[in-house]
């Protein structure tokens, strides 16, 4: 029988000697522009890898990954003491994804287009196992509601929890909760349906 | 004994580490002892796996250099209406007659040097005034361009008109009031809060108000009505907080917009 105990701990990120990403905001704020850079070498890889899940768009992300940033540094002031910077950072990001039509993500159009991307070779594997994984990953979100996919790949992103992601989609925390239970149950079907297994 | 249905809604939850002490070690304990819910936790760990594993692809370096420059850039805008921003306050507050009288000597210098060459300046004005016609035209031919990036920039050529007519004034609004893409309709804005001395800009911005649906435009047009001061807007800003749907963040940041200009 197997044993489990709770291993996994989580990290704080506000560590000694290290600005957090809250109080670099606010720096910002203050007028300390080039503080943002930071914030930029910290976050932008993975706003990036969010953006670019859930349009499939290498270039289209990349621009609203610079269209997140202007806006952070142009609304600074509505940025304030008790704003957590993550959350604040992926509101902007999916309302930028709203702006550019990507809401509906009408466009989303996995497995081609993923192909076409990644042909640069800009994933470090090339690992056929992983790649095999990934793309069956990309086609089984494709069958996902925009919403459930949204709210999952919000939940991945190590910084939000429930709180943020809350905060950002404009429902209590309850509600996050169970939409994201929700759309792993959903994912979990299409896994099932598809025959996705752990050893395929 | 608990509901397994309990359980099986926190197994995600437990396989992330984000529940408390308490309920992991009592979620553990279940575990132990019910092989339903092992089962249920095999297939969720695999969902939750394998979004989380997810590799995240390298951006180009292109990114990095273009939010230096995109930051430069706003460094220097920034600056720029900082200092103009020191510079009328200091000649707003007369705490200085000193450079008061500085000015004065130096407004008869330069009237005095400028009619000395105002027969040159006139032939200099008749060639301006056909560049400035040309690129009226211009302005005017390039929003309706279906590229987005040409109309900004057809946009960011009423920075260089030295005379803005009523003609390129209505374009613009026509342009905030109209255009598809966001972004445009944003330069627009800042094209027209910049002629915010104009009457007829003021009034525009404020019937525009209640017919913009994006946030963005709708923060955006809240801090020019700040800047401006302008006191006729908030009929406008009660009717767009009638608005449905309206974001959580604009209906504060116009809720304390009103109250600063009341």
């Amino acid at each position: 029988m197997p044993v489990f105990s709770t291993v996994k701990q989580k990290t704080n990120k506000s560590c000694l000697g290290i600005l957090s990403d809250n109080a670099l905001m606010l720096q910002v704020k203050a007028g300390d522009l080039e503080r943002m850079s930071l914030l930029f070498e910290r976050h932008h890889k993975t706003l990036f890898g969010f953006l670019f899940h859930l349009t499939q768009r290498r270039e289209a992300s990349e621009d609203m990954v610079q269209t997140v940033f202007y806006r952070m540094l142009k609304y600074r002031n509505s940025f304030t003491v008790g704003s957590n910077f993550s959350g604040w950072m992926y509101h902007i990001a999916r309302n930028v994804l709203k702006d550019e039509n990507f809401g509906l993500y009408s466009r989303y159009d996995p497995i081609s287009a993923h192909e076409e991307q990644l042909a640069g070779g800009n994933l470090a594997d090339d690992d056929l196992e992983k790649k095999q994984s990934r793309q069956q990953l990309y086609a089984a979100m494709a069958i996902l509601s925009e919403g459930d996919r949204e709210i999952l790949m919000l939940n991945r992103v190590r910084e939000l929890n429930y709180p943020e992601i809350s905060d950002i989609m404009g429902i209590s925390q309850g509600a996050a909760r169970v939409r994201v239970s929700r759309a792993i149950e959903e994912l979990k079907k299409i896994f099932i349906k598809k025959g996705i297994k752990r050893d395929s | 004994m608990n509901d397994c249905e309990e359980y099986k809604e926190r197994l995600a939850d437990w396989h992330m580490g984000r529940l408390e002490a308490a309920a992991a070690e009592d979620m553990e304990r279940h575990l132990n002892n019910c092989a339903d819910c092992r089962e249920t936790l095999a297939a969720t760990a695999f969902v939750l796996d394998s979004i989380n594993n997810l590799q995240d692809p390298e951006p180009s370096v292109q990114v990095k250099a273009d939010f230096r420059m995109m930051l430069d850039n706003f460094k220097a805008k920034e600056k720029k209406s900082v200092f103009r921003d020191r510079i009328c306050s200091r000649l707003l507050q007369p705490r200085l007659p000193l450079a008061y009288g500085l000015l004065i000597l130096f407004g008869i210098g330069g009237a005095y040097l400028l009619g000395r060459s105002s027969k040159q300046e006139l032939e200099g004005q008749e060639l301006h005034a056909g560049v400035q016609e040309q690129k009226q035209t211009m302005l005017l031919a390039m929003l309706d361009n279906p590229l987005a990036s040409e109309r900004i920039k057809a946009v960011s050529y009423t920075n260089d008109l030295r005379k803005v007519t009523d003609k390129v004034i209505d374009a613009l609004f026509t342009t905030l009031n109209n255009d598809p893409n966001v972004n445009v309709r944003l330069s627009a804005l800042e094209a027209l809060s910049a002629l915010g001395n104009h009457p007829a800009v003021r009034t525009g911005l404020i019937k525009s108000i209640p017919t913009q649906d994006s946030p963005v435009i709708q923060l955006a047009i809240a801090d020019v009505m700040l800047n401006l001061q302008e006191k006729d807007s908030v009929g406008s800003f009660r009717e767009l907080l009638k608005q449905k749907g309206l974001d959580d963040e604009v209906k504060k940041k116009v809720k304390e917009t009103i109250t600063k200009l009341i």
